[in-house]
């Protein structure tokens, strides 16, 4: 769109002269600042563009990109500062010349990608972000943040798997997406009851969802949760998933700066929720692999490692607000007994803790042999008013682009709070209708849909678990969601995050798309997740890739090895 | 000036203190319409009614003194809601119920809509469509949003399916941009009368303020016109953030005006971006009402319009199809900005504004069909506006009521200013009242931050049977209401003096 710009670039020389030199410092510190931006940038456009690399380097330049990344962070948020203060300082207008050459340049620079020298340094997709000045710090935090956590998930986004069009393409067993029984829900959802156009539904609706949405949603939760009373459909908010139902709930449950108690690991989405508009913080609540006498099980949540932490949260004066629990747990997988759920929920009572139990899983269990109990099926909850269940159909129903996410609570200030967001979370009319179609026919659900599924993610975790088992890989799950937890610890020399996520790059260097440990905030190295809930086809072509870059990787541990041996 | 204190969350009672709870009647749908900023202003008498004691102590309270803030909000909102919910009109099962003039919705054109959206091109059900996509939209949509616009915007050249984001409404666009454009307690100008229901948007998740520049009714000076908003005006309001040490970032314009119904020309467009760019403001162009402007002779233009954008990297534009296409359940929204920095920005929130890849898909076919919205929709939708804004606007002429409209939007703004003898909100709230006990909604002008009491917008589009007995009441409540002798009250002098806080 250049036609748009009439910025001209003002000469540096130029600018100085205006610039009165008695009036402050921030104009000569952005300056340098300036200056500096521009010598680093060039610096590490330099670093990177050097061709030919070995895989061992380009590893390294994965390191470099990221603290890039951070340094950018960094002296974008003083350029801001010193900018404001400048502005202000002087009232005039200062130009600068990373605002003035940028509305022209960039699209040209965007588009050959040869990285010849110019005046203005190459700006990558991800470093776009961080050179802002147009953004508040906020913004810039929001940007970089997801920036950093979705890079390689956009370059699967632009590099999808196909298996005629785009065989070298990413597969993606990182993102928990169940893909398993689209057939069957292509089918549902083209049935003849799903398309109804209304007044009603074009209309502005009840921002808390549709009243025949949240009377349908208290009813399937009623009989799937086995509630044992009836649940009320005043107790709904319907918004457009998941996390934006904790987004909302962090928001009116918290104040900024306050935290959440969360097992780890735990689903790394979260983390994003609470960050990203609310600013709450998580604190993680460690749980080991390791079974010791206290921990019987590996990764085992106790009331006593619940009270530990928020003890420790409190010694440094932070603000626990609440609990969030996930059942069935992700990654890990594991179902809390009504036992233990009721000690967690007694816990958190004890200390005025709100729970936010996020049950997105629930149907997702195909283990027959357990049972899944919600605690929405309690007789009684310790402190109804601070429990707040959340669930969606992006796992159970595999319609993660559908966006549903509800959420019950028996808390009425709760419920008017999170409705305030109904807004800002809308869903379509026409989306909750088909919604509402979908919940309604439990037949289907209870005789079609359910046991096909549950069939389909029993059969594709025994195939990946077999796999597993040959590679004797340890691994935990065997009941629910659609993950693995896996352990590669053995093939990481030493045993350090970083060598976790040179692993993880060896992997996307392989086309193939996992998540780590760290993402979920274990706090062991060497702890990956595996999402099968994929096409057998795909998901042997990935297992293919997979042990590929373990044998890889098992390879490269001995020369290593041999070469410390020989040094010594 | 501003409708929340600057102060931080944590102190709810200072501003929520002179409220009025059981006021909060009139809020509808997208016509929460600030009531919000109203309600701050008033005074409080006691405290009945939903959860507003627990909000001023935190001691009982299950919320985070935000959250408290953000209830208020809801709860402010939803009485009136309910009002109307509990008691709306139809024509066979509940003939007294209230009609609703009150909410700015096109209802016009449901027939059409319901055909179009019913056709089998658009009811696509594929495995893509269900997954998680790109947050910023499916690409097959931003492509034919940037068609869209390119061609209903006139823009010089075609716009770009990289500069488009998409997310569920206009409400969920505002709150992106405030996040990503300003600090917490930062501002943006808007000139007032505006569409209220923003203060919540930029508030809820922002923390992001509205500094008000307000218009008059009376043509003084330059002005050429009722309400005209000036770049001398801008000046003075940004001058007076500034001295009340309020950081200002931006500046949002509607256009066309809601609830004016006004247009700004080119040139004045232009003016305010230069001004904009001056002061390096970003500005966010609101142009959701642009394609119903159905007075022709009008000339409305749209910024993306303009050869030459002042300051291309600070001018972010959005439009919906809320107003347009009548579908504000429908739930979509669309940012065009050549700032890749504030488009990332915004697109690192949308998975907390997305919108479902069916109603993607649905709306893609929908902009693409050129031909039905040029030769069947466009032409019997601006039909129908236009016969509809005929009708209320002769009532209105008849009972010797003056009013402002220039032939774009759904509403007609209306002067009832003869009708309160002091010339207070107070009085103004009390008329409201005996429009909604005779069973009719009205928005009245302190919803949309009017410095002057008496000031109403009354929402013509819907169908002619509802219309007319809504304006049949309207007449009864007018002609049971005494007329103010000659001169009317100076209508500046009243304003409560925490008004301008």
């Amino acid at each position: 769109m250049s036609h748009w710009s009439d910025t001209l670039p003002v000469p540096s020389g130029q600018r100085r002269d205006q610039v009165p030199r008695d009036h402050s410092i921030y104009p000569q510190l952005l300056e340098i600042t300036l200056h500096l931006r521009q010598a680093m940038r060039e610096h590490f456009v330099q670093l990177m563009s050097r061709q030919g690399l070995s895989l061992e380097e380009r590893r390294h330049t994965q390191a470099i990109c990221e603290k890039e990344a951070l340094l950018s962070c960094l002296i974008c948020r003083m350029i801001n500062l010193l900018q404001s203060e400048a502005a202000s300082d002087l009232e005039l207008q200062v130009p600068l010349p990373s605002e003035d050459s940028r509305g022209d340049v960039k699209y040209g620079q965007r588009d050959q990608l040869s990285g010849q020298p110019d005046p203005v340094p190459q700006l990558s997709d991800c470093e776009a972000a961080f050179v802002s000045r147009d953004l508040s710090n906020r913004g810039i935090d929001i940007s970089v943040f997801y920036q950093s956590s979705f890079q390689d998930y956009n370059a699967y986004q632009k590099d999808k798997y196909h298996k005629d069009k785009n065989t070298l393409g990413f597969i993606n067993l990182g993102t928990s997406e169940n893909k398993l029984c689209m057939d069957l829900m292509t089918e549902r959802l083209q049935e003849r009851d799903m398309n109804c156009i209304e007044d009603a539904l074009l209309q502005y609706p009840d921002w808390r969802g549709q009243p025949f949405l949240r009377e349908e949603v208290a009813r399937f939760l009623t009989y799937y949760c086995r509630a044992p009373t009836r649940l009320d459909p005043e107790n709904v908010v319907v918004l457009n998933g998941c996390c934006s139902v904790f987004s909302a709930l962090a928001m009116v449950l918290c104040d900024p700066g306050e935290a959440f108690l969360v097992p780890a690991p735990f689903y790394g989405g979260f983390a994003f929720s609470s960050r990203l508009y609310a600013k709450v913080e998580l604190i993680p609540v460690y749980l080991e692999s390791e079974v010791t006498v206290t921990n019987t099980q590996p990764f085992q949540l106790t009331v006593g490692k619940l009270e530990e932490a928020l003890l420790e949260a409190r010694l440094e004066g932070k603000k626990v607000r609440g609990l969030v629990l996930i059942n069935p747990q992700n990654p890990v997988g594991d179902i809390y007994s009504p036992d233990s759920l009721m000690k967690y929920l007694e816990f958190a009572k004890r200390y005025n803790l709100h729970v936010i139990i996020d049950e997105i899983y629930m149907l997702s269990v195909f283990d027959e042999s357990i049972t899944f109990h919600s605690v929405l099926s309690m007789k009684s909850l310790p402190d109804r008013n601070r429990t707040h269940v959340i669930w969606g159909t992006s796992k159970d129903f595999g319609i993660s682009g559908f966006r549903f996410g509800a959420l019950y609570t028996h808390n009425k200030e709760v419920v008017s709070a999170v409705s305030a967001f109904g807004y800002l979370h809308s869903i379509s009319g026409i989306v909750q209708h088909k919604l509402c179609q979908l919940l309604h026919n439990t037949e289907w659900i209870d005789k079609v849909y359910l046991p096909t599924n549950c069939y389909r993610l029993r059969e594709a975790h025994k195939y990946i678990t077999a796999k597993l088992k040959a590679l004797e890989i340890p691994f935990h799950n065997s009941s629910s969601g659609l993950y693995v937890w896996i352990n590669l610890k053995k093939y990481l020399d030493p045993c350090t995050f970083e060598e976790e996520r040179l692993l993880y790059c060896r992997f996307l260097d392989n086309k193939l798309l996992l998540s780590r440990g760290k993402a979920y905030m274990c706090k062991e190295p060497g702890w990956f997740c595996l999402i099968f809930a994929d096409e057998l086809p795909r998901l042997k072509l990935a297992m293919h890739r997979f042990c590929d870059v373990l044998q890889e990787q098992k390879e490269a541990l001995i020369v290593k090895q041999l070469e410390d041996a020989m040094r010594e | 000036m501003f409708t929340l204190p600057q102060k931080d969350f944590s102190a709810p009672t200072t501003c929520l203190g002179p409220t009025c709870m059981q006021d909060l009647g009139s809020s509808h749908g997208d016509d929460l319409e600030g009531e919000c900023s109203r309600k701050l202003d008033q005074k409080l008498p006691e405290l009945p009614g939903v959860g507003d004691p627990a909000m001023l102590s935190s001691d009982t309270s299950y919320l985070s003194s935000r959250g408290r803030m953000i209830k208020w909000f809801w709860d402010s909102a939803e009485e009136g809601y309910r009002t109307y919910h509990m008691d709306e009109y139809d024509e066979n099962k509940n003939p007294s119920g209230i009609i609703n003039l009150g909410v700015s919705e096109n209802k016009l054109c449901f027939d059409l809509l319901s055909w179009r959206l019913s056709q089998s091109d658009i009811q696509r059900v594929e495995p893509s469509l269900l997954q998680y996509a790109d947050w910023r939209g499916h690409l097959f949509l931003r492509e034919e949003v940037a068609k869209f616009l390119s061609f209903y915007c006139k823009s010089p050249a075609p716009l770009r399916p990289e500069n488009v984001v998409v997310l569920n409404g206009g409400a969920s666009l505002f709150s992106a941009l405030a996040t990503v454009l300003c600090e917490a307690g930062e501002a943006f100008l808007i000139p007032t009368p505006y569409y209220g229901a923003i203060t919540q948007h930029v508030c809820l998740y922002g923390n992001v303020r509205l500094a008000y520049v307000y218009l008059d009714s009376e043509v003084t000076g330059l002005d050429t016109r009722p309400f005209q908003l000036t770049v001398e005006k801008l000046e003075t309001a940004l001058r007076e953030a500034h001295s009340e040490g309020v950081k200002v970032k931006g500046l949002i314009l509607i256009n066309p005006q809601n609830p004016l119904g006004d247009i700004y020309s080119p040139e004045e467009l232009q003016e305010y971006l230069v001004f904009a760019k001056r002061h390096k403001l970003h500005v966010i162009v609101d142009e959701v009402y642009m394609l119903s402007v159905f007075e022709e002779s009008v000339g409305y233009r749209s910024v993306l319009s303009l050869e030459r954008l002042p300051d291309p990297q600070r001018t972010h534009v959005m439009w919906a199809t809320s107003k347009d296409f009548g579908m504000s359940g429908l739930r979509f929204g669309t940012l065009y900005t050549e700032n890749q920095d504030v488009a990332t920005a915004v697109a690192s929130l949308c998975r907390y504004h997305g919108l479902s890849g069916l109603v993607q898909y649905q709306m893609a076919q929908l902009l693409r069909d050129r031909d039905w919205i040029n030769q069947v929709y466009l032409p019997e939708n601006h039909a129908r506006l236009k016969a509809a804004h005929t009708y209320v606007s002769e009532e209105l002429r008849a009972l010797g009521i003056p009013f402002l409209s220039r032939g774009a939007g759904f509403f007609i703004w209306v002067d009832l200013r003869k009708y309160l003898p002091k010339g207070t909100f107070e009085e103004e709230m009390l008329l409201w009242r005996r429009f909604l006990d005779n069973k009719v909604l009205l928005s009245f002008g302190k919803a949309f931050e009017c410095k002057e009491p008496g000031w109403f917008r009354f929402v013509f589009s819907d169908q002619a049977h509802r219309l007319c007995l809504g304006m049949q009441r309207v007449r009864q409540v007018l002609a049971g209401k005494s007329q103010v002798a000659e001169d009317p009250p100076p209508s500046q002098s009243q304003e409560p003096s925490d008004q301008r806080r």
